[in-house]
């Protein structure tokens, strides 16, 4: 891999990752099962024909936080492969010798991680036409969705590519990655009645995962506006600049072998 | 029996001063009826008139939503996301005006109206507004057989379109 002479040297990795991921069929796959997911949990609720007015809008509520947490485990499933996917195929080295700066390479790899975010909304947004148009919600469910999920992809993105940086094989890479995702995802599956008091409330609004959730949900089904909870996006916004900004660093101490022997 | 009948004299007198401490207060609506349809936003204003003498302060409005029907379950909770209000003090003869949203997120025929109590009510009855009348419409939002050629078609695509991707790099490799 060779770097142009006026193309930086991250775009060239974008350009050479994209083809990977989508060409390759790993993007398209991935792409596919989301849809089969999304169609499932569409139908289940739709054609619960006793439906009210709030419920649907719930349902709409339901289809963009699946949307967005798929989304970022379909990012997180790519970034964590970035650079420990390289080790273990053999191909790490060839890349390490590449005249591109090893920060431009993580944020290349990156960048096309994030790419399986917006097309996953895509698919994503003839479900939300189709149950929201009746309530009046696609307006919102397509800001909302586009907001939280891409914010929500880049911090999951960003934790991938670290946790890829120093595992020891894809498959710790991939199982930590997932893990970690679970353990941020589990607090939503908590009681209302434990997401109470202000341990509770600070347990929402501090895990970005579950303040991102939240916000959607709020918005969508309590039908509050997009700016009266906007502090439920403090969360998800922090962890994406620092994760973001902590994955180009450690990325400069891109090595070999994970523990930094060359 | 003396005693008996001071206790119902001081009884008697306390309801009296109850029913006289909300008395210098009332509530008007701007409007008495509204008619709309599933999903609709709507809103109406209440004003809140310190008649009395002095300031009227530590007063709280409540807005309430009943169905007039029965067989509807009304949560007025999901029909408005505000529905209690700390009021500032109101000089005597002035007024505070509250504006109500309201989303009609059940059909048929519904009382909403608001009440004004003082944040130490213990035992006073609250004044209460004018009932607006809401008549919403109902509404099919949702056709529910719709979604089948939804559910079948975007994996189609997406599947139809992995897999002709996957074939033609399997023939590249093969012709390689």
């Amino acid at each position: 891999m060779s770097a142009g002479r006026s193309a930086p040297g991250w775009w060239v990795v974008l350009g050479q990752e994209l083809r990977d991921v989508w060409l390759g069929g790993r993007g398209p796959a991935l792409t596919f099962a989301f849809s089969l997911i999304l169609s499932a949990v569409a139908y289940l609720v739709a054609t619960n024909t006793a439906l009210n007015f709030l419920e649907q809008r719930e349902a709409v509520g339901l289809i963009v936080q699946v949307s967005v947490a798929m989304g970022g485990i379909l990012v997180v499933i790519a970034a964590a492969d970035a650079i420990s996917g390289e080790r273990d195929r053999g191909t790490l080295e060839a890349l390490l010798l590449a005249p591109v700066p090893r920060r431009q390479i993580a944020a290349g790899k990156l960048a096309a991680a994030l790419s399986l975010w917006p097309a996953a909304f895509l698919v994503a947004l003839p479900y939300v036409w189709f149950l929201g148009r009746g309530v009046g919600v696609v307006g919102d469910a397509v800001v909302v969705g586009l907001l939280v999920g891409t914010l929500l992809a880049l911090e999951l993105g960003a934790l991938g590519l670290v946790v890829s940086l120093f595992a020891g094989s894809n498959r710790v890479s991939l199982a930590l990655s997932l893990f970690v995702l679970l353990a941020l995802f589990a607090p939503t599956q908590l009681s209302a009645g434990a997401q109470q008091g202000w341990a509770g409330d600070l347990m929402l609004r501090a895990n970005p995962l579950t303040a991102g959730v939240h916000y959607v949900g709020r918005v969508l089904v309590d039908g509050h506006s997009l700016g009266s909870e906007a502090d439920l996006l403090v969360a998800p916004a922090v962890a994406a600049i620092v994760l973001a900004t902590v994955a180009l660093l450690a990325s400069g101490r891109m090595h070999l072998r994970p523990g930094g022997a060359r | 029996m003396r005693r008996g009948l001071a206790a119902l004299a001081v009884a008697a007198l306390a309801l009296t001063w109850a029913g006289a401490a909300n008395a210098s207060v009332s509530v008007t609506v701007d409007r008495i009826g509204v008619a709309t349809g599933l999903g609709k936003r709507f809103a109406f204003r209440s004003t809140v008139v310190n008649s009395g003498p002095g300031e009227a302060r530590g007063l709280v409005a409540h807005l309430n939503v009943a169905s007039l029907r029965p067989g509807v379950y009304v949560d007025p909770e999901d029909w408005s996301t505000s529905r209690t209000r700390y009021l500032d003090p109101i000089p005597a003869g002035g007024t505070a005006t509250v504006r109500w949203s309201l989303q009609a997120v059940n059909a048929g025929s519904f009382a909403v109206y608001v009440a004004v109590l003082p944040a130490d009510a213990a035992g006073r009855p609250p004044t209460v507004g004018r009932t607006v009348r809401v008549t919403v419409a109902e509404r099919r939002t949702l056709d529910a057989g719709g979604i089948l050629p939804l559910a079948l078609g975007v994996p189609a695509v997406l599947g139809l379109a992995a897999g002709g991707l996957a074939l033609r790099r399997r023939r590249f490799v093969s012709a390689a």
